[in-house]
């Protein structure tokens, strides 16, 4: 009874205690034991109730991924430039045709990074990256200019073509190529234009050719040709011209040898159509043939084999379309961009193609079917380089440079440090003086320096290796105190003594037994420094002392965009590196300091 | 006290001889030929001979042809009495070179570490008494963005808000070109310049020093000499400014100095991006111009820089 009234007395005891003190766990049983967590299990569960570091390491890892998996979508060519597509804006407008457009147009046509078309009922449309510079805009199409019949565009300007033969010109004329000639009526209607690059070419009724324009560039002085009145049609391309004559002959317009300049046999009769690319030209003849010839790499020979007879053909920069009588389009040639992976829908029913540079437009009854380049989702850079592929390439280069870079200096922190903590004494002196010559080492410019000196000599791959163990090397100091001042802590702790004791091997007891006590505050470190190593790798590639252009990183992206002409214009060059870099040591960061809170609550405090 | 000093300061200078012997090597690896650079306007000028024993006598004149201890011996010599080589690109002793931008890049350093630190301290010491408020938790989030953020961003972002969009501050540059005008106008016109880089040092030192002033006065706050002061009755205020504060001085003084310290050689990515004469660009283009007499000069004052700032802070 008595004891009874204790137990129930106690218990109520402690209920009071424990409503006072606010504890409101449930109770255990007598046998019942708290449950316990292993230490990492622990930091797992802190690590994860940090809502901002949990954040931080999903988009670090959504990053990663991104420049994991990136390069083997976007494999880089390093060696890739392209002249023609300079500096576009970050868009995938570039085939996006206005409504108009789409029912009957009368013509289309593209420029480097625009489009411009003209509707059924002769109205002027323009779509696509049409901003040329701060004062040359493709979109400011002239007013008045009639029913316009056919449009032209060429890498930078557009002219246009009336019902009554008038020709109109707009977009970048400052080497007189929208300097429209006076005489342009006098040899008959206009009957067809074609722009280049800085050129202008018209052909009119009784053959003779108009040119204006800057005749000096790439393979196009035509003028001796334009007084022979026999020109039917022609066909340009940035860097060269071929024209059509009368009596079916393909004639080069360039004054200059070149590899189109070369007209085969096959083509000097019987032509009905002809069209250009860059170094190439090609015709189809009367019997349905197809001709092709100059510097005819990246597939531009290989004309597929085609249901039909070909009637009428357009060239892209790298690339050629073909229309069949039987309403289908053919693409053969470079497919960088997709330009001659021809839709099905483009498999029937077509009347006419348009196509340039790395776009198609194949026009339907109902619709306009196109495929090609539509864009570049982040822009494109000085040399004509998509920005994204860079991007991608580039953070997988700086991520990569900075996980080596910790590796190494981690690897040497940890035994410098081990050692030093450990056996104290001289070793410790002597490895103390060490520590202290890297640490007293000024970090970029000894970088710098070093960079210098491996300068040209080596290849670039060898050259990437040594800038990860410079960096590697020189960062290790900070991490060796630490692991020094953990060890020193450690070493005098039962377990070593008992390790000492069982005989085990003196280097053992440090990297065996001490150090994987310690290893909470190497990872935070190591997590750290990751992100101060990519930093210093971005800093130092954007002074050009790292990782050298062409291969991407970062940091080099940056490098020539401190300029207030790129910096307002091109903003898109500078700022999604920047942007990701920055957002990349953000998150490590984070994910360090939510690392080091997670390990050692205490810490939090601070 | 002394004793302590003392052999750290004889331990400093025996780091110095080491890396003064790697340095001087590393420089002495780099392929080229002095001799040929200052002898290189002669050429064609000259006879074939003429030029030869100019040549050779060039080598003679900087002992190229000596063991490489004795040219170390000679060049530290040098360097200790003063000398510090000639400028091949300046044309022109190297420490006549170095004055002016040693000048600016003290004056851009000392101004940016004053600014810093008239905006870190009232804050740092604001979130350590109002430690997990929202204000506090803000703070910290920016502080992470502050220190992540490389100082070439930040420096890109504010060119292109501040000088291009807005412009407000010219994009680069000391100094108006063909400036002429008194000596306060032209100080005037050169802070104009210089706002724009001194706003960018200030800001990608913030985040680094707020949570060191931050973590330096949470640490005073919580000893037991607050709660005294606090049980006394004091004003909060007191007990803030000046029981916790002056005892969380000492650390912070000692992360002044080192940070004074460090950003001499991280000025290098500022005064090249804005175009500044100072140390940093003199390295840069000393580099980047082989001028190696420059670098090395450079270099060396880097290391004792790094290294004083390593026997203060200690």
């Amino acid at each position: 009874m008595g004891t009874e009234n204790n137990t129930k007395k106690k218990s109520s005891f402690s209920l009071m205690f424990k409503r006072l003190f606010g504890i409101n766990k449930k109770e255990l049983d007598l046998f019942e034991e708290e449950q316990m967590q292993s230490p990492f299990r622990t930091v797992v569960g802190n690590f994860m109730a940090n809502r901002l570091a949990m954040t931080a390491i999903i988009v670090f890892f959504v990053i990663f991924l991104f420049v994991l998996i990136g390069p083997k979508l976007m494999p880089i060519d390093l060696s890739y430039q392209e002249g023609t597509q300079k500096n576009i804006a970050p868009g995938s407008d570039m085939m996006k045709l206005p409504e108009a457009m789409k029912k009957n147009p009368a013509s289309i046509s593209n420029g480097a990074s625009f489009g411009v078309g003209a509707s059924a009922d002769g109205k002027v449309h323009v779509w696509g990256k049409t901003r040329i510079s701060k004062t040359i805009n493709i979109k400011n199409v002239p007013s008045d200019m009639g029913k316009v019949i056919q449009v032209s565009a060429g890498y930078d300007h557009v002219v246009a073509l009336n019902e009554n033969g008038e020709v109109f010109g707009w977009g970048n004329g400052r080497l007189g190529q929208l300097d429209i000639p006076d005489d342009i009526g006098r040899h008959g209607k206009i009957v067809q234009i074609a722009a280049g690059y800085q050129i202008t070419l018209a052909v009119a009724e009784d053959g003779y050719l108009y040119v204006w324009g800057n005749e000096n560039v790439n393979d196009i002085r035509v003028k001796k040709r334009t007084q022979d009145k026999d020109i039917v049609k022609v066909a340009v391309s940035a860097d060269t011209a071929v024209a059509l004559t009368k009596n079916g002959e393909a004639k080069h317009l360039g004054a200059e040898q070149s590899a189109v300049s070369r007209v085969p046999e096959e083509a000097k009769s019987g032509v009905v159509d002809i069209a250009a690319t860059a170094a190439t030209a090609a015709v189809i003849k009367e019997d349905g043939s197809v001709v092709v010839w100059g510097n005819t790499t990246q597939g531009l020979s290989e004309v597929p084999k085609m249901e039909g007879k070909p009637i009428s053909i357009v060239g892209g920069r790298y690339h050629y379309t073909v229309l069949t009588d039987a309403g289908k389009a053919y693409s053969w040639g470079s497919s960088r961009f997709k330009q001659t992976k021809v839709p099905a829908a483009a498999g029937s029913g077509v009347t006419a193609i348009y196509g340039s540079y790395y776009q198609n437009y194949a026009v339907k009854a109902d619709k306009v079917v196109t495929w090609g380049l539509k864009g570049y989702f982040l822009g494109s850079d000085e040399l004509g380089r998509d920005v994204l592929e860079r991007i991608v390439n580039g953070g997988r280069m700086t991520m990569t440079v900075g996980a080596v870079a910790v590796i190494i200096s981690t690897i040497i922190g940890i035994i410098i440090g081990g050692i030093s903590g450990f056996f104290g004494g001289k070793v410790d002196l002597v490895l103390q003086r060490i520590t202290e010559v890297f640490s007293a080492m000024p970090f970029l410019p000894f970088a710098m320096i070093l960079s210098t000196i491996i300068g040209n000599q080596v290849p670039e791959n060898m050259r990437i290796m040594i800038i990860m163990v410079i960096l590697g090397v020189l960062s290790w100091p900070q991490l060796a105190r630490l692991v020094r001042a953990q060890v020193l802590a450690e070493r005098e702790k039962e377990f070593v003594t008992a390790a000492r004791a069982m005989g085990v091997k003196q280097m053992n007891i440090v990297f065996k037994h001490i150090i994987p006590n310690v290893i909470s505050v190497i990872i935070v470190t190591a997590t750290l420094d990751f992100a101060s190593c990519m930093l210093t790798e971005a800093s130092l590639s954007f002074l050009g002392f790292g990782v050298q252009l062409p291969n991407p990183t970062w940091g080099n992206m940056l490098f020539g965009c401190v300029d207030s002409v790129v910096i307002q214009n091109y903003w898109w060059r500078w700022v999604f590196p920047a942007v990701l870099l920055s957002i990349c040591v953000i998150c490590i960061n984070t994910v360090g300091d939510g690392l080091r809170d997670a390990i050692d609550p205490k810490s939090n405090e601070k | 006290m002394l004793r302590y000093v003392g052999k750290r300061i004889i331990y400093i200078i025996g780091v110095f001889f080491l890396i003064s012997i790697i340095m001087f090597g590393i420089y002495n690896a780099i392929p080229g030929d002095r001799a040929l650079t200052q002898v290189a306007p002669l050429k064609g000028k000259v006879s074939a001979e003429q030029f030869e024993t100019a040549y050779q006598k060039a080598r003679d004149d900087l002992g190229m042809d000596d063991p490489l201890p004795i040219r170390y011996g000679k060049w530290m010599g040098n360097l200790l009495t003063g000398d510090l080589g000639y400028s091949t690109f300046y044309r022109q002793d190297v420490i006549k070179v170095v004055k002016s931008p040693l000048l600016a890049t003290l004056f851009i350093n000392i101004f940016a570490t004053i600014l810093a630190l008239a905006i870190t301290i009232p804050l740092g010491i604001y979130c350590a008494v109002k430690k997990f408020s929202k204000f506090d938790n803000a703070v910290q989030v920016g502080t992470i963005v502050g220190y992540s953020v490389p100082s070439f961003v930040i420096a890109l972002l504010s060119i292109y808000v501040f000088a291009v969009i807005l412009g407000w501050f010219p994009v680069n540059g000391m100094n108006t070109p063909n400036f002429k005008g008194n000596g306060f106008e032209f100080f005037v016109d050169r802070m104009y310049y210089l706002t724009l880089p001194l706003f960018v040092m200030t800001i990608a030192s913030l985040g680094g020093m707020t949570r060191y002033v931050r973590a330096a006065m949470i640490d005073a706050l919580r000893m037991d000499y607050i709660r005294t002061a606090r049980a006394k009755g004091l004003k909060e205020k007191v007990v803030i400014y000046s029981h916790a504060w002056r005892n969380a001085l000492l650390p912070v003084i000692t992360l002044i100095i080192g940070w004074f310290l460090s950003i001499f050689s991280g000025s290098i990515i500022i005064e090249t991006m804005f175009a500044l004469n100072g140390l940093g660009k003199l390295y840069y283009t000393g580099l980047m111009n082989q001028d190696y007499d420059v670098a090395l000069a450079m270099q060396m004052f880097y290391v004792v820089i790094s290294l004083v700032g390593n026997l203060i802070v200690d």
